[in-house]
């Protein structure tokens, strides 16, 4: 914007907001002013001239000759409990049957008191939690206290919501801890936001829930939900093969999140494998 | 997969909705509260494309509440009816349709109770019962049978866990409990949740 | 596509437009000068005057353009119907009135496309009164000249009576006047409007006798006024303007008993002349 004013450029890019119809109140000299602070606050812009929305078959057509398949193989959960939030992932990334690492970091720590886990599309979820990230920041410096979990879900939730259809893909958790204590909230592409004391996202979900929820309890020590976490990870790794590499577990406490362990999946397999011998 | 249920009485309105939250094929969340109180006397349950529901139904609830805050006055369920209409409308024939389906149950000190019926095309119908989703396949008919101008409030909640009970007796997917409330001169009663009762044969 | 300004072009238009707002800027007294001459223009128009009574509210506005060569093709001259529920008469320039009540059926008509019911009056009058309020800040424009009377119902308050100024402002009232002369009205009804005890029928005979003792005439006649009343019957909104026999009616009824007020008035005097 700095560049197109030096050359006396005057952009018609389209905003998708309904800011730009306000700002034909003001007389051009003010609307240039006023054109600069939405750019400011909406640096993604849609490209104009080109329907997005029709192009995005293109993408995401299986038989287009585009070649870019976006990858969605990934195994993610948290839960709540008495001690806090527990988030555990597994490290897989791939493409197509390809596995393109086995160490990726699925979980995006916001700030200190907020966690956001990558599920869908990697780009994407890293970009708009980092753009979250930007907005908190500004949040605690306009209002001199940390944003809520529900109002840091909400943001995303609405940002991604504004491109609905566009070919976003992620699903998230935002996890925190704000004065109503511990947070967990679900937000995903379709601009859907919920609250609960567990999910699981990814394609590894479904064997994620089934350990989970056998062992899940609210009054469960620390340990034992550390076990429960790893545990769920390890046997949706195992199932699922687009997910696997390590489990990377937090812990959500009152003072802020802590990096529990990274542990390799085929450590867990075995120690679970022993445990299972020796009790027999 | 979801269901919405709706009944007037001779001085309320009756309203259901089941709590799954779900995606693809999993269930997410069992207890997800799918009504939206836009005012006192005024209710708004929806269901359909996620996302698009909590944004459609939280822009009327806060356009039906700024009309109170300008007016001094809040608007009849029948006028909040049509302007919710006129959005969705609107907003079909734009580039980002709300694909959502609505019931209205709201409370009118002249009108009395008055159930709307709305989908995602934006047609809306005054009703006497009403319901959204498969479960209407099932339970419509038993509204056609029961259903009388007059039924008073016991009735009425026998009537809807009469079609509840049918929903899980014939309908494949599993809806396991119900979030109730009552619209009526006194305002959203929260009538809790119910769940099918087994059949008794 | 839209205009792309050079930045000379843009230079031009800001120049332009200092020079413009001018007449809507604030004077070193505090005053808005256009604000205040389109009051002025008001205050030399035809009288209007607003009775709110127990059954009904009324209308009345002196007719000006009296020339027996006009064809009478328009009925009503000064008082417009909106919708079903209101209506409303003009002071001041009638080309500008002319553009307003287009603005208010406008309204009123998008309001009821939103909701599928009639605008509640208020809500029609500030509406009306944000655009007139816009002329009195934004530069380069000229206030609409008009004042307007409001007469209406609705399923909040009932009947109701507005008025509302170029400035943008408006207000409700029970009985008001505005136009030539109108401050005398408005004491006059400040003295006889007797509150909530007031039928249409006594408003009638109030708003005659106002207006025969303000209008700058000897005698009121039935081509020169014109009264609307608005009243609800079953459950329907009923807004009708007076016929020429109703008003000539009304007249003779006020100046018969005027006509016996000077009869009493004389008698008492010869009574004291008498008795001293």
């Amino acid at each position: 914007m700095a560049l197109g004013s030096i050359c006396g450029l005057q952009t018609m890019t389209k905003l998708n907001s309904s800011l730009r119809e306000n700002c034909n109140l003001l007389n051009s000299q003010d609307s240039a002013f006023v054109n600069e602070a939405i750019y400011g606050s909406e640096n993604f812009v849609t490209p104009r001239d080109i329907d997005i929305l029709s192009n995005q078959k293109n993408l995401t057509d299986k038989d287009s000759n585009v070649k870019i398949h976006f990858d969605h193989g990934t195994t993610t959960l948290a839960f709540k409990f008495k001690h806090g939030v527990i988030v555990a992932v597994d490290s897989r990334a791939t493409a197509g049957p390809y596995i393109a690492s086995q160490t990726v970091k699925k979980v995006i720590e916001i700030n200190p008191y907020l966690l956001g886990t990558m599920a869908g599309g990697a780009a994407d979820c890293s970009f708009w939690e980092r753009h979250l990230a930007k907005e908190c920041r500004l949040h605690e410096l306009r209002n001199k206290e940390r944003i809520s979990v529900a109002a840091a879900s909400k943001l995303l939730a609405n940002t991604v919501y504004n491109y609905k259809g566009m070919g976003l893909s992620m699903g998230t958790m935002i996890v925190g801890w704000d004065k109503k204590g511990p947070g967990l909230y679900y937000v995903d592409s379709d601009g859907e936001r919920m609250k609960n004391n567990m999910f699981s996202v990814g394609s590894g979900s479904t064997y994620a829930y089934g350990v989970l929820d056998s062992g899940y309890k609210w009054n469960l020590s620390v340990e034992e939900a550390y076990d429960l976490g790893k545990r769920a990870i390890y046997h949706a790794t195992h199932r699922d093969a687009y997910s696997g590499g390590v489990v990377n577990l937090y812990h959500m406490k009152e003072s802020g999140w802590i990096k529990v362990s990274q542990t390799d999946v085929k450590e867990l397999h075995y120690q679970y494998q022993e445990e299972k011998s020796r009790r027999r | 997969m979801e269901c919405l249920i709706g009944l007037q009485g001779k001085d309320f309105v009756l309203v259901a909705s089941d709590t799954m939250s779900a995606r693809s094929i999993v269930s997410m969340k069992q207890d997800q509260d799918k009504m939206f109180p836009l005012s006192d006397k005024l209710l708004m349950l929806v269901c359909g494309e996620s996302g698009d529901t909590a944004q459609f139904a939280e822009y009327i609830a806060k356009n039906i509440q700024l009309y109170k805050m300008r007016n001094g006055y809040e608007l009849s369920p029948s006028a909040a009816a049509n302007f919710t209409r006129k959005q969705l409308a609107d907003a079909l024939r734009s580039q980002t349709p709300y694909q959502v389906n609505l019931l209205l149950a709201g409370y009118d000190k002249e009108d009395g109770p008055g159930l709307f019926y709305m989908d995602y095309l934006a047609s809306l119908n005054k009703v006497p019962f009403g319901v959204h989703g498969y479960g209407g396949f099932f339970s419509l008919s038993v509204m056609d049978r029961f259903y009388r101008k007059d039924i008073t409030q016991p009735e009425a909640m026998k009537l809807l866990q009469q079609c509840i009970d049918e929903l899980s007796k014939r309908f494949i997917v599993n809806m396991s409990s119900f979030n109730v409330r009552m619209v009526s001169k006194d305002g959203i009663q929260n009538l809790g949740v119910i769940k099918p009762q087994p059949a008794s044969v | 596509m839209e205009p792309k300004l050079t930045p000379c072009g843009q230079f031009i238009i800001f120049q332009a437009r200092r020079y413009d707002s001018r007449t809507t800027i604030f004077s070193p007294e505090g005053r808005l000068y256009q604000v205040e001459y389109a009051m002025e223009a008001i205050g030399h128009a035809g009288t209007c005057l607003g009775i709110l009574a127990k059954d009904g509210v009324l209308l009345a506005a002196e007719r000006r353009n009296t020339n027996k060569l006009l064809d009478e093709v328009s009925f009503s001259e000064k008082i417009y119907k909106l919708y079903d529920d209101m209506a409303c008469s003009v002071a001041g320039i009638t080309a500008d009135a002319n553009v307003l009540t287009n603005d208010l059926r406008l309204i009123a008509q998008r309001y009821t496309l939103q909701y599928q019911e009639p605008i509640p009056c208020e809500q029609l009058v500030s509406s009306l009164c944000d655009i007139k309020q816009v002329y009195t800040q934004f530069g380069g424009k000229r206030p609409f000249g008009v004042s307007l009377l409001y007469m209406g119902w609705d399923r909040h308050y009932g009947f109701q009576l507005y008025q509302s100024d170029p400035s943008g402002n408006y207000g409700g009232w029970k009985a008001t006047c505005i136009g030539n002369n109108s401050a005398n009205a408005v004491s006059m009804l400040k003295q006889e409007y007797k509150e909530g005890e007031t039928s249409l029928q006594e408003a009638l005979a109030l708003a005659v006798k106002v207006l025969s003792k303000t209008l700058d005439m000897t005698k009121l006649t039935p081509d020169k006024v014109e009264i609307a009343t608005l009243t609800r019957e079953n459950g329907k909104t009923k807004i009708g303007v007076l016929g020429v026999n109703e008003v000539e009616k009304l007249i003779k009824v006020y100046q018969e008993e005027e006509a016996k007020i000077e009869a009493e008035k004389k008698k008492e005097a010869e009574k004291k002349k008498s008795s001293s």
